[in-house]
Parts: C-alpha cells; sequence; structure tokens
C-alpha cells in the first residue's frame, strides 16, 4: 500500500528528478519513478517480454524480463526482480544475463511452452534461448493464450471492461461473463489487435462484425461505403466526448485523402507567398 | 444463465444498504449474497456490478476466482470432505463413496432436491483429527463412513432456519 502510494508520486513528479543506474556496466539516466526495463531500453539492453506494453500499466504476467539487481554496498549479494515492475533507483546495477537469470528465464519459457506448444511466438522466443521442446508434458489441449492479460487491460483502459479473465490455476482463462456476448463490448477489436499471439477470434465481414460471440452492427464510410466501425463503437467515443459524431463518418483513409486535398489547397492558396522561406 | 428463477431481490437491497457503494467493497458483499442466496445468483451480480459502478466483467473475475464462491445453486447442507494427505490415508475415500452411495451424487454435485451440495476440498488445517468431514458449519473429527446419517441429520437441522 505504502509503496503504491510511494510510487505514485514519484510518477506524479514527472519531470524532476533523473536517476542514473548501471545496466549490464552501461550507465544511463532515466527520469524517477520509471521502471528497470525502461532504464535497460534506453541504455540499449535488450530484455523479452511478452506481457509489456507501453501504453499499459506494467503487470508482470509473463516473468521474462527477468533481471538481477544489486549495489556496491550489498557485498556481492544480489536479487532476481522482473524489470517491468522493479522502479529505478540511483546506483543500482543492473544485470540482465547473469547465469541465473538466463536460467530462470529459460525455465519460465519451457513453463510457457508447455502451455502453448503450438505458438509460434512461443516456440520462436524459446528457440533463441535454446529451447526445441518443453522439457514438461506438452498441454494436451494446446492454447494460443499465453494470459498475458493485453486484451483485458486494453479494454479496462478504454473503459469498457467487457472481458476479464475468469476462474484461476490451470483453469484460467480470458472470457466474458458466464462466457455470454458480453453487454459492455462495443467491438472495437482492440483485445483482438494487441494481443501478441492473435488467438482471439472475430469475423468482419459485409456489414456486421462478430467478436466473443456478440455481433454488431457496421458504420460504413460515407464516401468511400467500407464498413470501417461498428455502431456501437462509434456511439461509445461520441458519447463519451472528445470526438463528435461526425468523426466516425469518413474511414479512417479518407479522412487522409481529405486532409491530403486540404494541404492541397491551403499550399495553393498560399502559392503567392513563398512558403518554407 | 439462469435468468429464468430471477432471485429474491429482498435480501440483496439490505446487503447493499449496509455497504458503502464503491469497489472495495465488492468481496464482503458477494460473501454476505453467497450466504443469503447460497451461491452467487447472475441477476444479483448485474444488480452488484451496476450498485458498485465495478465492470460486471470484473465481478464475474472476482466471483468466479474464489473457491468460497459457487455461481451454481447449491444444496441447503454442504458437505466438504477434506482429501488432504492425513485425510486421504486415514479414509476420505471411504467418506466420498458412501455419501456417494447414501445421496447419489459424486464430488461437486447437487441432489435433485436441493438438499445437499457434496464436494471435496484440500487439506482443511485439522490433519490431526482426520478425517475430517463438514457438515454445514460443523466440523466432524475421526468421521466414520457408518455415522454419516447421524452427521447429516445434524447438518439438516442446523441448516433447516
Amino acid at each position: 500500500m505504502s509503496l503504491g502510494k510511494e510510487m505514485g508520486t514519484q510518477a506524479g513528479e514527472k519531470g524532476g528528478r533523473m536517476l542514473s543506474l548501471s545496466v549490464d556496466g552501461k550507465s544511463v539516466q532515466v527520469r524517477e519513478g520509471a521502471f528497470v526495463l525502461e532504464a535497460a531500453r534506453a541504455a540499449g539492453v535488450e530484455i523479452p517480454t511478452l506481457c509489456h506494453h507501453p501504453a499499459l500499466e506494467p503487470y508482470g504476467g509473463c516473468r521474462l524480463c527477468l533481471v538481477d539487481v544489486t549495489r556496491p554496498e550489498w557485498g556481492g549479494w544480489c536479487k532476481l526482480v522482473i524489470a517491468c515492475q522493479f522502479p529505478a533507483e540511483e546506483g543500482l546495477l543492473v544485470h540482465t544475463a547473469t547465469e541465473r537469470v538466463v536460467e530462470t528465464r529459460r525455465v519460465v519459457l519451457d513453463l510457457l511452452l508447455a502451455r502453448c506448444p503450438e505458438t509460434p511466438l512461443v516456440q520462436e522466443l524459446a528457440r533463441r534461448h535454446g529451447i526445441e521442446q518443453t522439457s514438461y508434458v506438452a498441454n494436451p489441449e494446446p492454447t494460443d493464450c499465453i494470459l498475458c492479460a493485453l486484451c483485458t487491460r486494453v479494454c479496462d483502459h478504454l473503459g469498457i471492461s467487457a472481458i476479464a479473465t475468469v476462474n484461476r490455476g490451470i483453469g484460467r482463462e480470458v472470457a466474458p461473463p458466464w462466457g455470454e456476448a458480453p453487454p459492455d463490448c462495443i467491438g472495437c477489436l482492440a483485445c483482438a489487435e494487441i494481443c501478441p499471439t492473435s488467438c482471439i477470434p472475430y469475423e468482419t465481414s459485409e456489414g456486421s462484425r462478430t467478436i466473443w460471440g456478440k455481433t454488431f452492427e457496421m458504420l460504413r464510410c460515407t464516401r468511400c461505403g467500407r464498413a470501417h466501425v461498428t455502431v456501437a463503437e462509434a456511439d461509445f467515443f461520441a458519447g463519451r466526448g472528445g470526438v463528435p459524431r461526425s468523426y466516425f463518418e469518413l474511414c479512417d483513409a479518407c479522412k487522409r485523402k481529405e486532409m491530403a486535398a486540404t494541404f492541397v489547397k491551403l499550399s495553393r492558396g498560399a502559392a503567392g507567398f513563398s512558403v518554407g522561406a | 444463465m439462469s435468468a429464468a428463477h430471477a432471485a429474491d431481490p429482498k435480501p440483496l437491497e439490505a446487503i447493499l444498504g449496509a455497504y458503502p457503494a464503491e469497489e472495495a467493497s465488492l468481496i464482503q458483499i458477494l460473501q454476505d449474497v453467497h450466504r443469503a442466496y447460497n451461491y452467487l445468483p447472475c441477476d444479483v451480480l448485474a444488480t452488484v456490478a451496476k450498485t458498485l459502478g465495478v465492470p460486471l466483467a470484473k465481478v464475474y473475475s472476482v466471483g468466479t476466482f474464489y473457491k468460497a464462491f459457487s455461481l451454481q445453486p447449491q444444496g441447503r447442507t454442504i458437505v466438504k470432505v477434506c482429501t488432504g494427505t492425513a485425510c486421504h490415508i486415514r479414509g476420505a475415500a471411504q467418506l466420498v463413496d458412501e455419501l456417494q452411495r447414501k445421496l447419489g451424487i459424486k464430488p461437486g454435485e447437487t441432489t435433485p432436491d436441493m438438499g445437499f451440495t457434496v464436494k471435496t476440498v484440500n487439506c482443511v488445517g485439522a490433519c490431526a483429527m482426520a478425517p475430517v468431514l463438514i457438515v454445514g458449519e460443523t466440523y466432524h473429527g475421526n468421521a466414520k463412513a457408518a455415522k454419516l446419517d447421524t452427521y447429516l441429520a445434524a447438518g439438516e437441522a442446523d441448516d433447516a432456519d
């Protein structure tokens, strides 16, 4: 509780103090309140992640971003933490490729591969860490869902919360309430698009879209006639304010064309003046 | 979804009135709902979600996370057989078999008259008195299959009111 508060105030003091730390011997500066992962990336050190997304709160679900952290005064003692949720500290020494880190990460990947033996993304990551096949019993019912919760978090972030993780332990999965068409879903596809393994099925056909067992009517672009968003999505975002309902009349491609046309017109109108001089 | 038999809204009103309408009250409310209805009815959860301003998906997520909550209607008396290591060794399986013979239901099932639900649970932390059988709120240590009738009758009487 107190930790959360502390971090909250740190994050609140953006643009404040800069912290210097070292990642694999490279010294790097990050703003106060940043996490170790951010510092590592700033230092150009690659750390694998599956559940991390820069637009969402760190979640700590995949455990792949493990690193060793230590301080000179700890006398050689170091601790294994996940980089995405460990706050950067002044003078912290981060090691991303110690034997312990590499071994532990391999165990995590081995387990992930046992859960998702047929998922190309997981296979590829495992292969890069020297695992061709899981040493555990492979899941007899292979799934592509790695339970990174990016889908549920992006849904929460948009203020919709139509889906959530349900059950616990081996029965845990992402699902709408009672496994039925979720009443709050607006068919925006944010969940399907953020999914790193593309395992959320949906179908967009002539004028309708189906996802999570719910079918949506599509709104057509008034210019090109392409069905580009669901009526529910347009209503939701227009109803919340920020954008007028008319924003959804044109599809993105037609909006860009219109914008380009406006620029052309403006530059011609301004032709009498020398632009750029 | 069992919207067919909508749950009595009376107990729910009292429960919702007893807690501040905020997300932090969710688990307390779900516990009270579970006590009042013996499970978490679908329409009740929808009302809880609306009252607290918590998304229904979150309420459902919490409701499915904890083993203490059931989303299926349960019998008036819950019979739990501990199948932890000590109880297992000291004959939990016989208790399960005998319950199945007497009530005609397997663990996780409910008798058709909604009298009993039988569950197996992992260690309840009373290994010294294994095997342990919990009928309603009463713990029976050194439970014997031969005494099941007595345990069940006592439990039924407790839960009748």
